[in-house]
């Protein structure tokens, strides 16, 4: 077989119309099968009946994040995430009531110490006293635990993919059980919810540490995006570090934890998502039974301070031993403003797929780039964000010519070059993304309970592929001139530096 | 059975009390049975060409996948041509056919949200197409021209090369990837077919030959298995199928063989040392074993004590109670084609690198010096029965399973034997294979992390071995050839040259020249006055330089190095200092002066900007290639390797030697010029020269 241009050429036209038919109908047969209820305090669950296994995938969406942190807490959100897993005060534990005496006179104890490290002149007598106290108590609380007894009681009845992730704007728990076993969800969700505990904080706080050194400190990417997001946002909380600084994960105490629970978990901000082979009238009973007696009394503080414009470039350089890394953010908008489509498309357009113009000018014809990746939404999307390009140049490839290259894409974007076979492959490919992403049990839930808890409705899933077809050329045009201007921009770079020249100057400091 | 007797009653208890409705703590749930789940029966049948079909209908999506299965891999590669397997299942897709071009064929995919992909590993290929159902007719027969008539262009092969090498000189950026694979390299053996690394040497070797051949042997019928799920009518689709494949040759089966591993336990301690971390990654272990092991589901079982999610020893202990880590894991691997490797692996910050080595090398113990308990071993059988939903959780899972198993030759009832042999495990079972597998006695440890922050921890292991990483760089090639270099001939090239650069025997004293160096920089071309004294016996170097902001002295004297500015003195980076000592030792003089002390290896003539040179390869504080004219014995080009600081990568620099003048017994060159890549990057010419 041979393809020749005429059959590409006809095979265009009705290829444009024919995904928009495809998709339509799969939402149409998607929507039947989706249940929704909020219960009378508030707590809002989505249920899919897709029985294609008798499996049940559950995702708790908690509309809070590192962006909601109190300041001097950074990483707070992601300790609390990390607690959930130890259980409660019935599940972890030979004897909750003794265990807790224990647990609060260590936390006694250890605000003792930080205060007294943070002293001007720190008393040698007392901070040795302190800690004694609090190594004492926290040997006798942890004569209590049952290490790990949730995990141990969901696997045992065949949990699967039990996790759990902190972004700067969400918190989401997550794991998969065979269908029949979908009260126990209930009954262990509800409970640790309700009743959170701070068992074996100190020590999960040092395996945080370990997460932050795997991540951050000891990973030139990791590295270099902490400082990126610390130049590019100088007022909102997107700057700040979403595992915490070190000292801050230091001085964080049960207290403060708790506190940030009983401030943020309010019901207002739970989405609750059930997708697999279940009943949705018996879902819902259950949810009555297990989650209806949880009150909350107040609203959760909102995040107030709006990133002010940006008075001029931004820019910083890392010497490391890693080979070089480039990174370029434009401040843009958050995703229910309605320029954040147009700029959606226009990462597609620049970065995604062999077409993309990006990939085929810089990796593929001109062999610059190992990878230039553009992308919207980081380090969130809920608040005004970023549109970033990332680049990692070839060898031999200066850095500073990769990022006069990727000017050169975006200033042609600027210009008005896009075609429109260009802006309709973008929709198309955004439509069957989705399209194919409605196959996993867990990988709806968490789209739905995310949509849902981050924009009011779960159809905004579907509602924003719409909004993609609305966008026309100009607007692209228009979009891109607007945001993408030096005035508005940051830049990263890691350059390498030889090894010996970078262990010579560290001993010489 | 006998708790179960004993708890009934009280469950009657509880459900005559309690309201239906009422909240229920864990372990008062009664659960209905599972609604049943039926296995799709998998549709095999197999063409005359000898390709083998698996076909699944699935209806929830309207999608069509296709996989070939293919046998092939990197085992066929010679070591000489490492990653060519991986070249040849990258280029096939990005290049095209020869009826459609790579970029048309992106464009007529991406245009359809249609996806096809190639990729060729170490024990199988595959080329896969996922479609939208209305597609699949048309696109079928541009995959199948893929499969059988990709072009190879040679742009695309250089551009496959190109991002391979950009990967090779990634790749100690990252902690996680040298420590596996220098582990592999350690349980294997670093030219071993399993562990072995694409350098730029391999890269540079492959063809465009190469890969058309490697092409041909392996897309042929006998090599295939083709599974097909999605959207469509189970006998639409064979015909359709039988049809369009029917066009693919049978060619020969492809025999892979996967040679033997003789290993050795042995005990060592292995040391990557990586400055800009502060946490440590630590592998341990030895050769694991393979799959057709009568004794696998009993390992199975073992390594399910040992790490299983939160609930494995590892994690429970060394993360959970001893706040050691944030990632702990091991297994003892069984492969389906040669030796897995037993292995546990930690992350810990610098300081608890010993203490996290000694926590798990008590875990391995424990598993040989006790039984497990019952509660453990029954948690560990029902973690994996009533997770066995999840097994197959798609219909796609099914079809997934059953090719796997057909290409590693194993029954399709495999797992459920496994499953019924898992639950036959005893107590005595698991400590029985972990005596008779586990070798802690003769573990290798290798830790990748931070020398400075873990100082003498790891002697408690024994003796330190230091891996060295450092990647064989591209002008290398010449390097590793000087083993095989003439050091002789060599020597008789260097006492040439001394005798024509200094022909009064070894100049004594300071050696001084003055001139001038123009110097191409981003504000433009700079005109820099210079004034230079060495002085070889005492390594000390002077410069003084008549710079556009004033007078500089530079100098390096004993080691140390200072600047002055008028009165003032300046500290001096130590790149500077190192960048002035580097170019005191590519200095002819310099060569000739301690040219004994130096490896120098005569690498034969080459022709070099339309000269014939004798080459010679110099290995001293800095290893360069020195270019002599044989008529003269003179220097007449010199290249050697440098950071450019612009864009942090290493290139290759070129200096060329002119005007070679006489005075004071000594040869100077007059006109020397540094060229980085076509461009003149720096002139230095001279107006005299003294020793004193």
């Amino acid at each position: 077989m041979t393809l020749n241009k005429h059959s590409l050429l006809s095979g265009l036209f009705w290829i444009l119309l024919l995904p928009a038919m495809v998709f339509s109908q799969n939402l149409e047969q998607f929507e039947q099968n989706v249940t929704e209820f909020t219960l009378d305090n508030g707590l809002h669950f989505i249920v899919v009946e897709r029985s294609v296994a008798p499996v049940v995938s559950f995702v708790t969406f908690v509309d809070v994040g590192g962006a909601n942190e109190p300041a001097g807490q950074t990483g707070i959100a992601h300790i609390f995430e990390h607690m959930v897993f130890k259980g409660s005060k019935t599940v972890g534990t030979t004897n909750w009531e003794e265990e807790q005496e224990y647990i609060d006179l260590m936390d006694e104890a250890y605000r003792a110490w930080v205060n007294e490290t943070y002293q001007p002149e720190p008393d040698q007598e007392k901070l040795d006293q302190y800690w004694a106290e609090f190594e004492e108590n926290k040997e006798k609380a942890s004569s209590y635990v049952k290490t790990n007894e949730f995990d141990e009681i969901i696997s045992r009845e065949g949990a699967t993919g039990l996790n759990a992730t902190t972004g700067y704007d969400y918190t989401n728990y997550f794991y998969s059980l065979p269908q029949n076993k979908a009260e126990l969800w209930f009954s262990l969700e509800a409970d640790r919810f309700q009743n959170p505990v701070f068992r074996e904080f100190y020590e999960e706080k040092d395996v945080i540490m370990e997460e932050r050194r795997m991540s951050t400190d000891s990973d030139p990417f990791g590295r270099l995006t902490e400082e990126f997001l610390s130049i590019a946002f100088s007022a909102h909380p997107y700057g700040r570090a979403l595992i915490g600084w070190p000292s801050d994960i230091r001085a964080t105490t049960i207290e403060d934890t708790e506190r940030f629970f009983r401030d943020y978990y309010t019901n207002d901000n739970f989405t609750f998502a059930i997708v697999g082979d279940v009943d949705p009238e018996n879902m819902r009973d259950l949810a009555e039974t297990y989650f209806g007696g949880i009150q909350s009394t107040h609203e959760a503080p909102t995040v107030k301070t709006i990133e002010p414009d940006q008075r001029g470039e931004r820019r910083f350089t890392i010497e490391e031993e890693s080979q070089p890394i480039l990174i370029i953010g434009y401040h843009t908008v958050s995703q229910t403003h309605q320029d954040y489509a147009a700029l959606q498309l226009l990462s597609a357009i620049l970065s995604q797929g062999r077409t993309s113009r990006m990939y085929r000018t810089l990796v593929q014809d001109k062999e610059m780039a190992l990878v230039a990746q553009t992308s919207v939404g980081f380090p969130g999307s809920k608040f005004p964000t970023l549109f970033i390009a990332f680049g990692l140049p070839n060898q031999e490839i200066s850095i500073d010519d990769l990022e006069a290259a990727i000017y050169e894409e975006i200033e042609k974007v600027k210009e008005g070059d896009i075609s429109q076979q260009e802006l309709d492959r973008a929709i198309t490919n955004a439509k069957a993304n989705l399209v194919r992403s409605l196959n996993s049990n867990m990988g709806l839930a968490v789209r739905l309970a995310q949509t849902h808890g981050q924009q009011g409705n779960w159809r905004q899933l579907f509602n924003r592929i719409g909004d993609l077809e609305n966008v026309t050329l100009e607007d692209l045009q228009r979009v891109s001139n607007e945001y993408f201007v030096e005035k508005n921009r940051i830049v990263g770079k890691i350059v390498n530096r030889s090894s010996d020249e970078v262990a010579e100057n560290q001993q010489e400091n | 059975m006998k708790k179960l007797i004993l708890i009934l009653p009280l469950l009657v208890l509880i459900l005559f009390f309690k309201d239906a409705d009422a909240q229920k703590s864990w372990d008062e749930i009664e659960y209905p049975p599972l609604n049943s789940f039926e296995k799709p029966d998998v549709e095999i049948f197999e063409l005359d060409n000898g390709i083998r079909f698996y076909i699944v209908e699935d209806d929830e999506l309207p999608l069509i996948n296709l996989r070939v299965l293919l046998r092939t891999g990197g085992v066929l590669v010679p070591n000489e041509k490492t990653g060519l397997q991986s070249i040849a299942g990258t280029v096939m897709r990005t290049g095209g056919t020869t009826s459609i071009s790579g970029d048309e064929l992106n464009e007529l995919l991406e245009d359809r949200a249609a996806r096809m992909e190639t990729s060729i590993g170490l024990t199988s290929g595959s080329a896969s197409m996922n479609v939208l159902k209305d597609d699949f007719d048309q696109l079928l027969p541009v995959f199948i021209d893929l499969l059988q008539n990709p072009a190879f262009p040679e742009n695309r092969i250089d551009l496959a090369k190109t991002q391979q090498k950009s990967g090779i000189s990634r790749r100690n950026d990252e902690t996680i990837p040298v420590g596996i694979r220098e582990f592999q390299k350690l349980i294997y053996g670093g030219e071993s077919v399993y562990a072995r690394n694409t350098e730029f040497a391999t890269i540079d070797k492959i063809t465009r030959d190469d890969l058309v051949n490697f092409h041909r042997n392996s897309f042929v019928g006998s090599n295939m298995m083709i599974g097909v799920i999605g959207d469509f009518e189970m006998e639409e689709m064979k015909d359709l199928l039988s049809e369009a494949f029917q066009t693919i040759p049978a060619g020969e089966e492809t025999e892979l063989h996967f040679p033997d591993v003789n290993y050795e336990y042995v005990n060592t301690i292995n040391f990557v040392d990586k400055s800009d971390v502060n946490q440590s990654f630590v592998m341990m272990g030895h050769i694991g074993g393979l799959r057709e092991n009568p004794d696998y589901a009993k390992i199975q079982v073992m390594n399910r004590i040992l790490s299983d999610g939160f609930s494995g020893r590892l994690m429970r202990i060394i993360r959970g109670q001893m706040g050691l880590a944030y990632s702990v894991f091991g297994q003892y691997g069984s492969g389906n084609f040669y030796p897995g490797i037993f292995y546990a692996g930690v992350m810990t910050q610098s300081e608890t690198t010993a203490e996290a080595i000694n926590a798990i090398l008590d875990q391995i113990n424990r598993l040989q010096d006790e039984s497990v308990s019952e509660q453990e071993l029954n948690d560990v059988i029902d973690r994996f029965l009533n997770s066995l939903v999840f097994e197959y959780d798609s219909r796609a899972s099914v079809l997934n399973e059953r090719m796997s198993y057909d290409y590693a030759g194993l029954d399709p009832d495999t797992f459920d034997r496994l499953v019924v042999e898992i639950q036959a495990v005893t107590v005595e079972d698991v400590q029985e294979v972990a005596q008779k597998y586990l070798r802690p006695e003769a573990l290798q440890i290798l830790v990748v992390g931070n020398g400075a922050e873990i100082g003498d921890q790891l002697e408690q292991f024994g003796e330190i071995n230091e891996v060295d990483i450092s990647i064989p760089m591209p002008g290398d090639d010449e390097e590793d050839e000087a083993v095989a270099g003439d050091s002789e001939a060599g020597r008789t090239w260097i006492n040439q040259m001394v005798n024509t650069l200094m022909p009064d025997g070894i100049i004594s004293g300071d050696l001084i020249f003055e001139g001038e160096n123009i110097v191409q920089t981003q504000m433009g071309e700079i005109t820099i006055g210079l004034k230079q004294t060495i002085n070889f016996e005492e390594d000390r170097l002077i410069a003084e330089v008549e710079a556009p902001m004033g007078q500089i002295t530079m100098q390096v004297i004993d080691g140390q190095g200072a600047m002055f500015m008028g009165e003032n003195e300046m500290p001096m980076q130590a790149a500077q200092r190192d960048e002035m000592l580097n170019e005191y030792y590519r200095n002819p003089l310099y060569l000739a002066i301690n040219g004994d002390e130096l490896d120098i290896q005569y690498m034969g003539t080459v022709e070099m900007d339309g000269m014939t040179l004798v080459h010679l390869t110099v290995h001293g504080n800095q290893t360069f290639q020195l270019y002599l004219d044989p008529d003269t014995s003179l220097p007449a080009i010199l290249t050697y390797r440098q950071l450019d600081p612009q864009s942090g990568q290493m290139i290759t620099l070129k200096q060329v030697f002119e005007e070679w003048t006489y005075s004071h017994g000594v040869m100077m060159p007059y006109s020397s010029t540094i060229y980085s890549g076509e461009e003149a990057a720096s002139v230095v010419t001279l107006e005299t020269h003294s020793v004193e």
